[in-house]
């Protein structure tokens, strides 16, 4: 069963007078187990599908389905506690907190749950992304790619069931941006997790198991 | 430190606020800055006030059981006649009545002279109290005179002074600091140095000022009310009156004073309400990272009130250590007793200054913590 169905998106922005059409009748799934990849040019709404995937926007029209259940009509405070438990979400620009060190960054997502003590899982994960031995370092004490690793490991903090990442290696140099791909693809295997990702990098999409092209808000042959 | 990170660990909002304020110390500095100069306005003015109204309370509390008996508004008397006086004796009993003549002369001293009042009494002991010499019960020849006149004149005890063509010698020297208003120069004569008929006023001393007020209550009676119509034929005044007024002046001077106090502490909650704006915008980003991972906005709420709070707290404790100091020199200046100030009366000024003090902070913290916590993650993460 899909992690996350949307079926006939739209989605429209009300700039000024103008009517933009960001997404339209966009039919998208994700798996268990697979990374899928949307590719397609600048402006033909990528971050837009993410972030309906990743439940941070509600479409204009269509049915968004997490675990089979429709939320397309949450609300804002419900929708949260959706992303809490089951998304995870790695950004381009790592978006780690500056004034905490990396496991603390890791464990941010659990923090208010005080039922939860994530401290153990949080030096795990980082041992797993190969960063064991900065577990208290600041991000201003990190390279690019050892942030984006922090941020991945954040990402899964919380035992998602699917990983949103936007452009992950885009301010990462090629090599970097090999690894940290072939990092995401280890996890998603390890922890069972679906990945949607979202790249202008043609090469990077070696790495999918199934590739979605955007062009003009729609999904080419739909 | 470690154990301030050890107790915000369980409660992460308070972790989040403290971090972030450690993130750009000059402008958190400078937030606290202006806190902290609002609670010193506050406590600061608070206590003065205080420290005046107990020395005025003190000053008076000496003269609060004395009536004073002069010539009323609807008198055709030029003071009190000696019958009014017999009949006061008659109706106070259990107190020292004790009529005055006054005047005021230049006394002079090798080459030097000084302006004082003069008093005329036959009871000096039940109204002075000496510093150095007596104060008899009668005076026959001899004067009593302030302490500071005298050593401005060079006199000292048993030196003649002249009054009014008679010689009296300096039988005691008055404490200079003799009750509220006191510092006056003054020569205390004989009742007879005076040669006239009536008294200019007469005193009363009472046992204490529940007495004195009662006594002021029988002589109106008996002197200025003619069935329902008043009619003053004798002026009475009690020091219970007066510190009373006195006393309900000093609350309008410290209501007046901690107004001065608030306004600058509402001034650096603006301050607060602006690093709080500039922060939380600056902090967008990061904000919608904090709300897309799955903080409730009622958490980004409680993290930046606690934020203001924290701003508050810290330029609080410090005005609440400054005023304090304050407060010594305050009470040393006005009561000359520093320890003074180590009373409900006056700490109470820290208390609401530091009250304040994170009352406005938090209040200014409302309008930046809605905003933030209901920025859209979508538009924040746009930048
Ligand atoms: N909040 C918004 N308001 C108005 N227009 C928007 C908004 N977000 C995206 N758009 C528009 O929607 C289209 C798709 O944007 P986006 O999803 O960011 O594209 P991509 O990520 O593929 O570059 C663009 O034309 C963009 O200008
Ligand atoms: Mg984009």
């Amino acid at each position: 069963m899909s992690v996350i169905e949307l079926i006939g998106v739209r989605k429209e922005y009300e700039s000024g007078s103008e009517t933009v059409v960001a997404l339209s009748d966009v039919d998208f799934s994700a798996e268990r187990g697979r990374m899928v990849t949307i590719v397609g040019p600048s402006g033909s709404g990528k971050s837009t599908l993410l972030n309906m995937i990743g439940l941070l926007d509600t479409p204009t029209a269509g049915v968004v389905r997490l675990d089979g259940r429709d939320v397309t009509d949450f609300t804002e405070d419900e929708l949260t506690e959706e992303r809490r438990t089951g998304i995870g979400f790695v950004f381009q620009d790592y978006h780690l907190l500056p004034m905490f060190t990396a496991v603390e960054n890791v464990e941010l997502p659990s923090r208010w749950d005080t039922s939860l003590d994530r401290r153990d899982r949080a030096i795990d994960l980082l041992e797993r992304v190969g960063l064991g031995d900065r577990l208290d370092h600041r991000p201003d004490q990190l390279s690019g790619g050892q942030r984006q690793r922090v941020a991945i490991a954040r990402s899964l903090i919380n035992e998602p069931e699917i990983v949103l990442a936007d452009e992950p290696t885009g301010n990462l140099d090629r090599d970097t941006g090999r690894t940290i791909l072939e990092e995401l693809t280890r996890l998603k295997d390890e922890e069972n997790i679906a990945i949607v990702s979202v790249t202008h990098d043609e090469q990077l999409v070696e790495y999918a198991d199934r590739t979605v092209r955007l062009v003009d808000g729609k999904i080419e042959g739909q | 430190m470690s154990g301030i990170t050890g107790i915000l660990r369980r409660f992460p909002s308070a972790q989040m606020a403290w971090r972030n304020l450690g993130r750009n110390r000059v402008r958190t500095a400078l937030a606290a800055l202006g806190i902290l100069i609002g609670v010193v306005a506050i406590a600061s003015l608070g206590i003065a006030g205080a420290a005046l109204q107990q020395q005025a309370t003190a000053d008076l509390g000496s003269l609060a059981n004395e009536v004073t008996v002069s010539s009323g508004a609807d008198s055709d008397e030029e003071g009190v006649s000696r019958e009014q006086t017999e009949e006061i004796r008659g109706l106070v009993t259990d107190a020292e009545v004790v009529p005055q003549r006054t005047d005021a002369t230049t006394v002079s001293s090798r080459g030097r002279s000084a302006r004082v009042s003069v008093t005329a009494v036959t009871k000096p002991d039940v109204l002075y109290d000496v510093s150095s010499g007596e104060a008899p019960t009668q005076l026959q020849n001899g004067a009593l005179l302030t302490n500071s006149t005298a050593r401005e004149l060079g006199l000292e005890l048993g030196d003649p002074i002249e009054y009014n063509g008679n010689v009296y010698r300096i039988r005691g020297l008055i404490g200079s600091e003799q009750g509220f208003g006191g510092g006056g120069d003054e020569l205390v004569v004989p009742l007879s140095a005076i040669d006239q008929d009536h008294y200019d006023t007469v005193t009363i001393v009472a046992a204490d000022g529940d007495a004195a007020v009662a006594i002021t209550e029988t002589l109106n009676e008996r002197f200025n009310r003619d069935g329902r119509d008043e009619n003053e034929e004798l002026s009475i005044t009690n020091f219970a009156d007066a510190q009373e007024s006195i006393g309900s002046f000093l609350d309008t001077l410290q209501v007046a004073l901690l107004g001065i106090g608030s306004i600058s502490l509402i001034v650096a909650s603006v301050a607060i309400l602006n690093v709080m704006l500039m922060s939380t915008i600056e902090r967008r980003g990061e904000i919608g990272v904090l709300r897309a991972v799955g903080i409730r906005r009622g958490e980004i709420l409680r993290m930046i009130l606690t934020e203001a709070a924290f701003l508050g707290i810290v330029g609080g404790l410090v005005g609440v250590v400054v005023s304090l100091a304050i407060g010594f020199v305050a009470f040393q200046l006005i009561t000359g007793d520093p320890m003074g100030v180590l009373t409900w009366a006056s700490l109470r000024y820290l208390v609401y200054g530091f009250g304040f003090a994170v009352g406005a902070s938090v209040l200014s913290g409302i309008y930046p913590a809605w905003k933030a916590a209901n920025d859209r993650p979508v538009e924040a993460l746009r930048g």
